[in-house]
C-alpha cells in the first residue's frame, strides 16, 4: 500500500515535470517590449559606429577567443605573395580584405564620380548552367570580373558606371529622381562574348547572420508560395543551392539571390573570388585557366582554422536595438508598414532553432524583417542573370534590421543591390513585381504617412 | 623652512591656476553640453588640424631633402614622421565619424606593406602622379610604406642609400599623406563638412539625435582603442610570438604608438591637448562619481607606466620582456574594464 502511495506520487510528479517542460513561451502573447530586442538575447544598445560589431553573449571562453580571432582575419589586408603575413592575394581581385567592403562589418557603396569601385562587384555568366545548377562562368572571366590584379598581371576589365536618371511625381504632387545604373566594360583582358549576363552587387551587411542561419528550414518553407496559393499575389521561393562540401542541394539563405547556403561557404567564395586567396573549400584560383592563372604551387593561400574562424566571426555578430520603439510616429510607421503590405514578404519575425550545441542562437525570437526567401521584384530591378533557381528577376528579401543605422556606420544610404537608390524613399520606390501594389500604395500615402513609415524603418 | 611654504602654496596656486574648474553653478546639463564641445573643437578638431600640419612639414622636409640629400635633412624627416604618427596615434582614440565613415583610417594607415608590389612600383617607369598613388592599393602607402623608406628595413637608412626612383616616391607618398589628412580636416572643420557640429551640438544633429548618442559613440572609442591596443597590436603579436604582426617595426616605434593611443585615451577623459586643458569627460564624471573618476585616471596612469617597461623595442620585447609585456596588456584591459563597467553604465545613466 504503501509502495503503491509512492508509485501514485512518483507518477504525478512526473506528468507534472513533462507537463511544466512542455509549456512553451507564448509567443503571441501581447509583449511590445520585445520588439527592442530585434536580434533577441543577441541585441545590443548601441547606435554608435560599433554598432554592427558585438561579439555574442552567452559564449564560452574558447569561443570569445575564435570570435576575435575571426575578427582579426577579418581585417587582415592580404598582400602580394610571397610576404611573410597576409600572404596570397590575387593574381586576380576584387579587393584586399573583407573589411574594406564590409567596412564596420556594414553595408558597402557604388563608387561616386571618378572612384574605382571599391565595396561592390559584378557577378557575370553567360546563357546555360554549370553541372551543379548554378551560373555558368564565362570563358577566360570566370563568374565574377575581377577588376584589379598584382603587378605584372592584367585586371580582367575595367567597370565603368554611369546612371539615367528619371524623375517622377508622387499622386500628391512631390517631385522624385530615380537613378538607373548601366554598366560599361573596358580595357578587357581578352575579348568577352557579345552575351554576358551582369549582376552588379553591393556588399551586404554581416551581422545577425548567425541568427538568420539558425532559423529553422521548416519555417521558411511555410512561407514558400511558389504559384501564389493563396492569392495575396505574393508569392516567395525558396533557392536550393549546391553545397560544396556535402556535395547536396541545401536552402540558399545568403547572398543578395539566396545563392549561397552557409556562412562558411559564403566566406570562402568571397575569399576565392573577391581576394583570390585560396582555401580549403575552393581550392583553385579564380583564375585558374584563364591567360592571368599564376601557376604558383602555393595553394591553399588561408588556413582552415582561419576561415573557420571567420565564418565563426559572422555566425557570432550580434544586431543592433530598434530605436524609439514607443514613439508615437515609429508605431503609426509600423501600422502603414503592414497596410502598405511591405510585412508580406519583410516578415518582422521569426524563432530561431533549439540549438542545445551552441546555446546563443537557440530558441530566440529575433525580428529580422525578411522571409529568406525569392521574390520577383520587376524588370525595372531585374538582373536577368539566374543563379540555380532564381530567376533572372528573382531577389531574396534582404533583412531590413540595422537599416537606420547605415547613414551613422557606413556614411551613406545606397540600398538596394546595386546600390542605385540614394535613400530609403527611393529604395521603396524602385520595388516592382510582387512588390508593385505595395509601392502603388506607397505612393498614395500623405506625407505624414510617408513621414511615419520612414521613422519606422529608421528606427530599425 | 619658509622659503619652502612658500614654493609648496606658490606651486598650488600655479595649478591651481593651469587647471580650469567648473563653476559650482554650472549645471550637470551645461557641462554635459560643454564637454561636447571642448572635446569636438578643441581635441579631436584641433588634432587633426595639428595633424595635418605636421604632415605638411613632413613633406616640405622631404623636398628639401630631395633637393639636397644629407643625413642631417634624413633626421629631420625621420623626426617630421614620429610627430605626425604621434597624433595620429592620439586621434585613434576617436576612429569614428569620416575616419572610419569615408575609409581614410585604411588609406593612411594599413599594415602591413605589399613589399612585392612595391619593389615592382620602385622597379617600374610608371609616373607617380597623385591620382596614381590615389589609386593604389591600401598596402601600398600611407604611414608604412613612407617610413619604410626613410628608415629602411633595418631602421638604419642613410641619405647615400635612396636611389632616385625612392626619393620620387617617398614623395608622392608624402604628398599623398598629406592630402588624406587635409581631407580629414576638412571633414571636420566648419568650412568642409563640420562634423564638429555634429558632436558639439549632439541631440539636435543627424548623427547624434540625442547627447547620449554622441558620449557613447566618445566612450565606446576608448574601450575601442584600449581593445585594440591590448588585444590586437599588442596580444596578437605577443600571442603568437609573430614580429611580423608588428606595426612601425622600421622606425622602432611600436611602443611609443601605443602609448600614443593610450595618452589619446588620456586627452579626451581629462580634455587635454597641447598645452591647453578644457572640458573633458572627466568634468562630467567628477559631478556625479569622484571615486570613478580616481579609478580611471589612476588606471590610465598604470597603463602608460606599464607600456614605459617594455623598453626593448616590441618585436623584441616579446620575447625579450614577456613579463613586462603581459603587465602592459594586462594594465590597458584593466582601464579598458573600468570605461566599459564604470564610464559607459554612468553616462548611459545621466545623459539624456
Amino acid at each position: 500500500m504503501r509502495n503503491r502511495f509512492k508509485l501514485i506520487i512518483s507518477f504525478a510528479l512526473l506528468v507534472s515535470v513533462f507537463a511544466v517542460s512542455c509549456r512553451k513561451y507564448d509567443e503571441n502573447a501581447n509583449d511590445p517590449q520585445a520588439e527592442w530586442f530585434s536580434g533577441g538575447n543577441q541585441t545590443f544598445f548601441d547606435g554608435t559606429v560599433t554598432g554592427f560589431d558585438h561579439a555574442f553573449n552567452g559564449m564560452t571562453e574558447a569561443q570569445i577567443s575564435a570570435h576575435e580571432v575571426g575578427d582579426k582575419a577579418f581585417d587582415a589586408t592580404f598582400v602580394t605573395a610571397p610576404a611573410p603575413l597576409n600572404s596570397g592575394l590575387g593574381p586576380l581581385y576584387n579587393n584586399v580584405s573583407c573589411v574594406s567592403c564590409h567596412v564596420n562589418d556594414g553595408r558597402g557603396k557604388p563608387p561616386l564620380a571618378g572612384e574605382a569601385m571599391k565595396s561592390m562587384l559584378l557577378r557575370v555568366s553567360i546563357p546555360g548552367s554549370n553541372p551543379h545548377g548554378g551560373p555558368n562562368p564565362i570563358p577566360g572571366f570566370g563568374g565574377q570580373l575581377q577588376p584589379r590584379s598584382i603587378v605584372g598581371k592584367l585586371p580582367e576589365a575595367e567597370v565603368q558606371m554611369s546612371y539615367t536618371y528619371i524623375n517622377g511625381n508622387f499622386p500628391d504632387g512631390t517631385p522624385y529622381q530615380l537613378r538607373k545604373p548601366n554598366f560599361t566594360l573596358k580595357s578587357l583582358e581578352v575579348s568577352i562574348p557579345g552575351d554576358i549576363m551582369i549582376s552588379p552587387r553591393v556588399a551586404p551587411p554581416v551581422f545577425g547572420l548567425g541568427l538568420l542561419e539558425a532559423i529553422p528550414e521548416s519555417a521558411i518553407m511555410s512561407r514558400e508560395d511558389i504559384n501564389d496559393a493563396d492569392g495575396d499575389g505574393i508569392s516567395g521561393k525558396a533557392n536550393r543551392v549546391w553545397e560544396v562540401i556535402t556535395e547536396s542541394y541545401k536552402l540558399g539563405r545568403f547572398g543578395w539571390k539566396a545563392g549561397q547556403p552557409s556562412l562558411i561557404q559564403q566566406s570562402a567564395g568571397a575569399y576565392n573570388e573577391d581576394m583570390g586567396v585560396t582555401n580549403f573549400i575552393f581550392p583553385i584560383e579564380n583564375s585558374f585557366g584563364q591567360t592571368q592563372y599564376d601557376g604558383l604551387n602555393d595553394d591553399v593561400e588561408l588556413s582552415d582554422s582561419l576561415l573557420k574562424a571567420v565564418a565563426f566571426y559572422m555566425q557570432t555578430l550580434g544586431v543592433p536595438a530598434r530605436r524609439l520603439v514607443n514613439d508615437p510616429m515609429v508605431t503609426e510607421g509600423k501600422r502603414v508598414f503592414n497596410l502598405v503590405g511591405c510585412g508580406s514578404c519583410h516578415v518582422s519575425t521569426y524563432t530561431t532553432a533549439l540549438n542545445m550545441a551552441f546555446p546563443p542562437v537557440s530558441n530566440q525570437k529575433i525580428f529580422p524583417y525578411t522571409d529568406l526567401l525569392l521574390h520577383d521584384m520587376g524588370a525595372e530591378l531585374a538582373d536577368f542573370r539566374p543563379e540555380f533557381l532564381a530567376d533572372g528577376y528573382e531577389w531574396r528579401t534582404p533583412a531590413l534590421w540595422g537599416i537606420g543605422l547605415t547613414k551613422k556606420i557606413n556614411g551613406h544610404e545606397y540600398f538596394l543591390h546595386d546600390g542605385r537608390a540614394r535613400n530609403l524613399v527611393e529604395a521603396i520606390l524602385w520595388h516592382g513585381g510582387e512588390a508593385e501594389a505595395s509601392r502603388q500604395k506607397f505612393t498614395q500615402l500623405n506625407t505624414s504617412e510617408r513621414q511615419a513609415l520612414l521613422k519606422f524603418l529608421e528606427s530599425l | 623652512m619658509k622659503k619652502n611654504l612658500i614654493l609648496a602654496v606658490s606651486a598650488i596656486f600655479v595649478i591651481q591656476a593651469c587647471k580650469k574648474e567648473v563653476p559650482p553653478s554650472t549645471s550637470n546639463t551645461d557641462v554635459q553640453a560643454k564637454v561636447l564641445g571642448d572635446l569636438s573643437t578643441e581635441i579631436y578638431l584641433n588634432s587633426y588640424a595639428t595633424l595635418e600640419t605636421r604632415t605638411s612639414k613632413l613633406l616640405s622636409d622631404v623636398q628639401l631633402f630631395i633637393a639636397n640629400p644629407d643625413d642631417t635633412k634624413l633626421d629631420v624627416c625621420k623626426q617630421d614622421w614620429k610627430s605626425s604618427r604621434e597624433v595620429w596615434e592620439n586621434s585613434e582614440a576617436w576612429l569614428f565619424g569620416p575616419v572610419s565613415t569615408e575609409s581614410i583610417d585604411p588609406r593612411i594607415d594599413t599594415w602591413p606593406v605589399d613589399f612585392v608590389r612595391l619593389d615592382s612600383i620602385l622597379n617600374s617607369s610608371n609616373t607617380l602622379t597623385a591620382s596614381y598613388i590615389n589609386n593604389l592599393e591600401e598596402s601600398l602607402k600611407g604611414f608604412h610604406p613612407i617610413e619604410y623608406m626613410l628608415f629602411g628595413l633595418d631602421g638604419k637608412k642613410k641619405a647615400s642609400q635612396f636611389t632616385d626612383r625612392q626619393k620620387e616616391y617617398l614623395l608622392a607618398l608624402c604628398q599623398n599623406l598629406n592630402t588624406l589628412t587635409t581631407e580629414l580636416h576638412t571633414s571636420w572643420n566648419t568650412s568642409g563638412g563640420d562634423y564638429t557640429n555634429e558632436v558639439t551640438n549632439a541631440g539636435k544633429t543627424v548623427a547624434y539625435p540625442t547627447k547620449l548618442s554622441a558620449y557613447e559613440e566618445i566612450v565606446n572609442s576608448m574601450i575601442g582603442i584600449c581593445d585594440e591596443v591590448a588585444n590586437g597590436k599588442i596580444g596578437e603579436v605577443f600571442t603568437n610570438l609573430d614580429s611580423m604582426g608588428e606595426e612601425s617595426p622600421f622606425a622602432k616605434n611600436s611602443m611609443v604608438d601605443f602609448t600614443n593611443n593610450i595618452k589619446g585615451v588620456k586627452n579626451v577623459y581629462l580634455g587635454t591637448f597641447d598645452n591647453k586643458d578644457v572640458y573633458g569627460l572627466e568634468d562630467f564624471v567628477r559631478s556625479h562619481n569622484l571615486s570613478l573618476d580616481g579609478r580611471i585616471k589612476q588606471k590610465a596612469d598604470l597603463a602608460l607606466a606599464a607600456l614605459a617597461q617594455v623598453t626593448d623595442p616590441f618585436g623584441k620585447a616579446i620575447f625579450t620582456q614577456p613579463i613586462q609585456v603581459q603587465a602592459a596588456i594586462d594594465a590597458i584591459n584593466s582601464l579598458k574594464d573600468e570605461l566599459e563597467t564604470g564610464l559607459l553604465p554612468l553616462v548611459q545613466l545621466q545623459v539624456k
